[in-house]
């Protein structure tokens, strides 16, 4: 096996890929395959892909050298899909409280659920059924209108799964159950404000060390860290603008089922969007102008649409591809579909994966058909180069079932 | 089913209260329940005949044909078959498209929890009581809930109303065609069956323990089915009693009357069919026997997660299982679930698979979500075709609901519930170009002539 040379900081990315190099020993070529690349090279027919230590070593290599290779066979190769806006590792069962641990009723901005992350979670083989690979786990929160960390996680399955710690801030701003919308926003401006105060006054010599909070809104402040803000209605997402602009963020809106009305106010803004395309039912008032059009419009205005699973995302991000197929079905571009669950996702929060490219993670699905359509499914995935199954606790239920057997069926394991 | 009209029971009642208790003639005026008070008085849209060419059919009885024909006349389904030499006013040439029956969902909360789902609008499970077989969701019904048009843009043409699962008895059930209209007596499905909701396992347990009050275990459940059961059968024996007394020409007292039991006899006389929701294996078990302690069928089991451990159960009781092709994990009830559910359950003999939504968004792809139970099944050894699969959201979908006699297939003589889909309706990319309702045209999804909008939508910005 090659070794670790690069002596690059020891980020997270690093410490997890030196966790998982004894699993990673072998190098992997694809070859034969049809490769959406999610890049300016679009798609490559007939393409070989070089992995090694967790990494897209090489593209249509004069050579193709490596320990295994795998003949696609002209089947369709995509970058590991990444889902977003979901509970994935922080909630077992929906309704059993204590399996759940993507909120807190004093979260805050310094609310981490990654400390509570569970890889062994049977949601997380479902999820790769789908091609998920990755995840951006988002937490709920709890009475603060900061709901805490975004998490990157990946989808091995391995106690070293957490890739990415304070990846975004998340905010729920929009329609209250109590109170007003404008006293949320007030507090967003505000605490922006006061932080911003108090480190331009700063005298260094009383500088106790920071606390988690001061050190996200440094991040938040200085555009480092997205600024993920849940939000609908189309005179909300206006204000966010204006907040974006008086603070120089790195603003994310979610939700965004009215965002069409503003299309050009986001792309000229640059502000990128994570929504369901299936979202095409007036909920509130806030989103009278859900539709499924809406994916393929923003794409069209210049938007950057990253796609995730309304409601229980959790159980059900696998679907994702479904979604991108009705987007694409309602008037998005195949390829932006394609990068609404990728590269577009991994750019937003910062994910060196998301694309098949040298020196990009070795998240790669392999698919006997169209990915985005219900027939498909997934013949082969890697994740940071080492080969995962999809085979899940449902699988086994299944076979138990379908197995004939004179004992009962407990003893069909 | 039209009753003639009633005497009020009020002035029957005083009458009685007057004249006392005689059981022996002159014969007071005879009491008689309407069965039907609120009855539909939906009437098709104007329709042409209309001659769909070309086409290839799954006629929902199985069968899938080729460049076929698909005529509709007076409303109804008048034959299918290639080359029809038939004439119509209209003909569409379906070169390339696929016809289907129209969808029908047997779950449904639109209408009752409809958008916007503001608390005003939560009006889809009187939640006050574990036993409210009183309760007709038809009269919580908002025809103006913008999802009835999502849903018919997705091709549903029927669909029955259920009330909410927190209750052991939720109440009746409604079926409706999906047509615009202002009233909900405008969509009601002439002579559908009424539906009875019951609930099992986790819902009712939870909301009413912890109130303090039964059921707040599975055996509390069953106990509260058992109680109503009981009361019930009294109920009936009463009624018959009189009605048996009357028609022997004495004048015996009129019964009191109870619309929890109206309900509840209804079941017991086969009028009012069972939807169930009902979850796990050792559920719908034992709500088979307390049927058959009661006498009365235990109907379609609704979300039955674990339909596929007991799949022979369910076909030799005669009774459909309602599913979703993937939904679970939202409660511990929900945990067990496999993605070939519907086709384990669809695989025995005498079975009727249902794939079903109880969503206002997946009702519009129910052809979607049944796609992804035939291709995972597909994937792990059964061999399901398209026209096999479209069953599940039309024919058995009809039978669940008991009007599998009028609608659900095209076959001559039933009625022209029809959808044009651009492409096989198990891709994801497919989408109903037009939806035929009882022959009438009531979307095309070229002319906004016929896209209907509610009046919520109109004119907002």
């Amino acid at each position: 096996m090659t070794k670790l040379t690069h002596s690059f900081s020891l980020s997270l990315v690093a410490a997890g890929l030196l966790a998982s190099t004894a699993a990673n020993a072998e190098s992997f070529a694809i070859i034969n395959a049809t490769v959406h690349t999610s890049t300016e090279q679009g798609v490559l027919n007939g393409a070989s892909i070089v992995f090694d230590d967790g990494k897209i070593t090489a593209i249509n290599p004069a050579k193709v050298e490596a320990d295994n290779i795998v003949d696609a066979q002209g089947q369709i190769v995509t970058a590991g899909f990444i889902g977003s806006m979901n509970q994935l590792g922080l909630v077992e069962v929906g309704a059993v409280a204590g399996s759940r641990d993507a909120g807190d009723d004093k979260a805050g901005i310094d609310f981490d659920p990654s400390l509570a992350f569970n890889p062994r979670s049977s949601l997380i083989p479902y999820a790769r059924k789908g091609g998920i690979t990755r995840d951006v786990v988002t937490p709920h929160g709890g009475d603060s209108i900061f709901a805490g960390l975004a998490t990157v996680v990946d989808l091995s399955g391995e106690f070293d799964s957490v890739k990415q710690t304070q990846a975004a801030l998340v905010v729920y701003l929009g329609e209250q159950r109590k109170g007003s919308r404008a006293m949320s926003l007030k507090s967003l401006i505000e605490k922006l404000s006061e932080h911003q105060q108090k480190s331009t006054k700063k005298d260094k010599k009383d500088d106790a060390k920071p606390s988690t909070e001061d050190k996200v809104l440094t991040q938040v402040l200085a555009g480092e860290m997205p600024l993920l803000v849940t939000a609908s209605r189309a005179s909300d997402i206006i204000e966010l603008i204006k907040v974006k602009e008086q603070f120089s963020l790195n603003l994310v809106i979610s939700g965004a089922q009215d965002a069409v009305v503003v299309k050009e106010q986001l792309a000229n803004a640059q502000v990128p969007v994570i929504m369901s395309a299936m979202d095409n039912l007036p909920g509130s008032f806030d989103s009278l102008h859900a539709h499924l059009t809406n994916a393929g419009e923003l794409e069209k205005a210049g938007v950057k649409v990253l796609l995730a699973i309304a409601g229980d995302g959790s159980h059900n991000v696998y679907q994702l591809r479904f979604d991108a197929g009705n987007a694409v079905s309602y008037g998005m571009t195949q390829e932006g579909a394609l990068k609404a669950i990728t590269a577009n996702v991994a750019d937003v929060f910062g994910i060196n994966a998301g694309r098949i490219a040298v020196g990009k993670a070795a998240d790669l699905v392999m698919w006997n058909d169209d990915p985005f359509e219900l027939n498909s499914h997934v013949t082969k995935m890697f994740i940071n180069g080492v080969e995962v199954s999809t085979e899940s606790r449902h699988d086994k239920l299944r076979d138990r079932y379908l197995t004939e057997s004179n004992m009962p069926r407990a003893y069909t394991k | 089913m039209m009753q003639k009209f009633a005497p009020s029971l009020l002035v029957v009642a005083l009458g009685v209260a007057l004249a006392g208790c005689q059981d022996n003639g002159p014969q007071d005026e005879k009491v008689t329940i309407n069965k039907n008070p609120y009855p539909s008085t939906y009437t098709p849209l104007k329709s042409t005949s209309t001659l769909i060419t070309n086409a290839t059919v799954l006629t929902g009885t199985g069968e899938r044909l080729e460049e076929a024909d698909v005529l509709l006349v007076d409303g109804k389904v008048q034959q299918v078959g290639k080359d029809l030499s038939a004439s119509a006013d209209v003909t569409i040439d379906a070169q390339g498209k696929w016809v289907t029956p129209g969808l029908i969902d047997v779950h449904s909360h639109l209408g009752a929890y409809p958008n916007p789902s503001v608390e005003s609008h939560q009006d889809g499970n009187e939640m006050t009581s574990p036993n409210t077989a009183e309760v007709w969701v038809e009269h919580s019904v908002w025809p103006q809930d913008p999802g009835f048009n999502r849903a018919r843009e997705g091709g549903i043409t029927s669909l029955q109303i259920l009330p909410g699962s927190a209750n052991l008895f939720g109440g009746r059930g409604v079926t409706l065609k999906n047509v615009p209209a202002h009233t909900m007596q405008g969509m009601k499905f002439p002579d559908a069956p009424y539906g009875l909701k019951m609930a099992c396992g986790e819902n009712p347990k939870r909301v009413y323990g912890r109130k303090g009050i039964l059921p707040m275990t599975r055996m509390g459940n069953m106990a509260g089915y058992r109680t109503a059961w009981i009361g019930a059968a009294e109920y009936k024996r009463e009624w018959d009693k009189y009605e048996a007394d009357y028609a022997a020409g004495k004048n015996p007292e009129v019964p009191h009357r109870d619309i929890k039991y109206d309900t509840l006899r209804g079941v017991l006389e086969g009028e009012v069919m069972i939807h169930n929701h009902c979850y796990k294996a050792e559920e719908m078990a034992m709500m088979i026997d307390l049927s058959k302690e009661f006498g009365y069928h235990a109907g379609t089991f609704h979300h039955g997660i674990e339909a596929y451990k007991i799949a022979d159960l369910l076909a030799e009781n005669g009774s459909c299982a309602a599913l979703w092709p993937d939904w679970w994990g939202f409660k511990m009830e929900a945990y067990d679930m496999v993605q070939e559910n519907v086709a384990i359950v669809d695989a025995v003999k005498n079975s009727c698979a249902v794939v079903h939504s109880d969503s206002d968004t997946t009702i519009q792809r129910l052809n979607q979500e049944a796609g992804k139970v035939m291709f995972r099944a597909n994937d792990n050894g059964f061999n399901i075709s398209e026209a096999h699969a479209i069953k599940w959201i039309t024919v058995n979908a009809a039978k669940s609901l008991g009007i599998d006699d009028k609608t659900g297939s095209l076959e001559a003589g039933k009625q022209g519930d029809v959808v044009i889909w651009n492409q096989n309706p198990f891709s994801v990319y497919a989408k109903a170009e037009q939806v035929f309702v009882d022959g009438a045209k009531v979307y095309d999804r070229e002319d906004t002539a016929f896209q209907a909008q509610s009046d919520f939508m109109l004119g907002q910005k």
